[in-house]
């Protein structure tokens, strides 16, 4: 019973982390209908940031926070101003395998100046600590990640809804054109998608790396994750991310306990089967 | 018959520059090992013609079908696996072992097509990605197939027709034979009744339905086709390398590469699978391995992913599509 409170427990936690890293995955395919292969790759950054402020300045990794969305905002921005607008006018293999170039030339740039080790955390305020919850004992820094990307998620939908930038951002996810003559600048819209994207995942993966290893290569499985999440939640709905998210985590915690070599293959049946059965997830329309 | 002959060795657009191109690339590669002592240049002359093979095997379904598939190295392992378990265990010759790979991939591709074809763009890019990712755990999480550890095949002491196994040359001539084989069959393909109806479907569906093309049935076959190629090339690398293992013949980066090498070569032409594999294998065998053991790594996957960046960004042919619009200016 004590342990399977605390694999449901920690299979809701992951779950708040997947959501969160899904969330830039949907607002941007949402917004201009293109799938980012790279977003793995921005949360392996976000990473990386908090591994280097730990490891090389007298801080805590969870001050890294701003700088890793920081860094994600920008990174997005970039990408969306110098590769994504050039891809759009291509046919759909090209933005595909656009997005794909984009994720290798990140994650071997990464490899290529920090090497292919395995990295972690090795010190942190949340590192390593254990708290008690009734007669559960978790992680500190799962905990404490969950939490976070919880905040950040309900700040993030509350933007989208309530906020003047964030309906501007869904009047043109509905109906670019349209959006458009209503004076909306819908390449900013564009942008911001992915800004907004960038900056999400890249605090994700600072939180992530307090208890995940660092390698250059982590990014593939998230965005298989994240794939999955995006998918059985329904392309375009934020409460469907959520929702699925969780779901995806108690899979993976789950299988991970009892089948640990197949703990991902569950997650890759989970997306093929969504996809196959129910085309537009539990939220979608 | 003559009919069949003339369109396996005739080619489209310019007949004759074409066909003198081929013999002239034959008698390169037919006389590369008499020319070229180095082992390691002909390793990479192998690696090179073994991954034109996989790239024209994928352009079927990825350039004429227009299907990007991101899971053929599922494939690939079907046909090593095959080769070299029924080698080890049944001591089958090669030869018979070569069609059971091809089989058991068909099986497998008709098996998951029908699903996998309702979905279209990034959703059936995902879900291939993802099937050929939950072939290669379980065939990690197996025992039958060996595990993590793979499966080694016995090594003969002499060049053995039977199972294959010869030095450097032999491969060399064995792996030339199946690559002309299936240029030569992949140019036929695109002449055929299913070659014109894959490229209608690819273009646009909704007029390929309209004149009466069975659209899923069509992108169907051709899926199960690429994975009977992609099958082939596997079991060549089970008696080329001796071992094998998940990680070497089922992993992600292999379907990657395979469809990378058709994208910047130019997908949807005969010619663009031996470009792109000409243009990023030796970069790969020499400059990665190069800084690799300067300890700087992943250089080569840096300036492939540019490349693909540019040539998404500019030009979707790839490098065929540069040269065609090159020769239409000029």
């Amino acid at each position: 019973m004590e342990l399977a409170t605390q694999l449901v427990t920690y299979g809701i936690l992951m779950g708040c982390v997947f959501a969160f890293v899904a969330l830039g995955l949907s607002l941007i395919f949402g917004v201009m209908d293109i799938v980012n292969f790279a977003h793995g790759e921005f949360l392996m950054v976000g990473m990386y940031v908090a591994f280097l402020i730990s490891s090389y300045l007298p801080l805590d990794p969870l001050v890294s926070l701003p700088f890793a969305a920081a860094l994600g905002f920008i990174l997005g921005i970039f990408s969306y101003r110098l590769l994504i607008t050039h891809i759009l006018r291509g046919p759909m293999v090209a933005q595909l395998f656009g997005t794909f170039g984009l994720m290798l030339f990140l994650r071997y740039l990464v490899m290529f100046i920090f090497g292919p080790d395995v990295r972690t955390l090795s010190h942190g305020v949340l590192v390593g600590k254990q708290i008690s919850v009734g007669w559960v004992s978790l992680d500190a820094s799962k905990v404490m990640a969950a939490g976070l990307c919880l905040l950040f998620f309900a700040f993030v939908f509350w933007m989208i809804n309530r906020t003047k930038l964030g309906r501007a951002l869904r009047a043109t996810s509905l109906d670019a054109e349209a959006a458009r003559y209503m004076g909306i600048d819908t390449e900013k819209m564009n942008a911001l998608a992915w800004g907004i994207g960038g900056a999400t995942v890249g605090i994700a993966g600072g939180l992530l790396a307090h208890f995940y290893y660092i390698t250059p290569t982590v990014g593939m499985l998230f965005v298989l994750i994240a794939f999955a999440t995006v998918a059985l939640g329904g392309f375009g709905s934020v409460p469907g991310a959520f929702l699925a998210g969780i779901i995806i985590g108690l899979i993976q915690v789950l299988g991970g306990h009892y089948l640990s070599e197949l703990k991902f293959t569950f997650i890759y049946i989970a997306y093929f089967l969504t996809v196959v059965l129910r085309p537009r997830g539990l939220f979608g329309w | 018959m003559g009919q069949l002959l003339r369109d396996i060795f005739s080619f489209g657009d310019r007949p004759v520059i074409e066909r003198v191109i081929l013999v002239v690339f034959a008698a390169i590669v037919l006389a590369f090992p008499w020319l070229v002592e180095s082992a390691y240049a002909r390793a990479v002359m192998i690696k090179f013609l073994l991954f034109a093979l996989f790239a024209l095997g994928w352009n079927l379904i990825g350039g004429y079908g227009g299907q990007v598939d991101l899971g053929q190295a599922k494939n690939v392992g079907f046909g090593a696996y095959a080769t070299a378990l029924m080698i080890v265990h049944l001591k089958t010759p090669f030869w018979l072992t070569v069609p059971v790979g091809m089989f058991f991939a068909t099986l497998e591709s008709f098996a998951v097509a029908y699903p996998m074809f309702r979905l279209r763009r990034h959703y059936f890019a995902i879900a291939t990605l993802c099937v050929a990712l939950v072939w290669k755990e379980l065939f990690i999480f197996w025992d039958w197939t060996g595990g993590a550890r793979g499966v080694e095949l016995p090594i003969k002491p002499t060049p053995n027709f039977t199972y294959m196994e010869f030095g450097a040359i032999g491969y060399h001539y064995f792996i030339f034979g199946l690559f002309m084989a299936q240029f030569l069959f992949m140019n036929w393909f695109t002449k055929s009744k299913l070659g014109y109806q894959l490229q209608a479907v690819r273009d646009n569906e909704d007029a390929a339905a309209s004149l009466g093309i069975n659209v899923t049935g069509t992108k169907v076959i051709a899926y199960c086709i690429t994975a009977a190629l992609g099958a082939m090339g596997g079991s060549f690398m089970s008696v080329y390398y001796l071992y094998i293992d998940p990680d070497l013949v089922m992993p992600l980066d292999l379907s990657i590469l395979i469809a990378m090498t058709v994208m910047v070569g130019g997908a949807g032409s005969i010619w663009g699978p031996m470009i792109g594999a000409a243009a990023l294998i030796p970069l790969d065998m020499y400059l990665g391995a190069w800084l690799a053991g300067g300890g700087y790594y992943g250089i080569d996957f840096i300036i492939y992913g540019f490349i693909i960046m540019i040539i998404a960004a500019y030009e979707p042919r790839g490098i065929w599509g540069l040269i065609q619009r090159m020769s239409k200016k000029g």
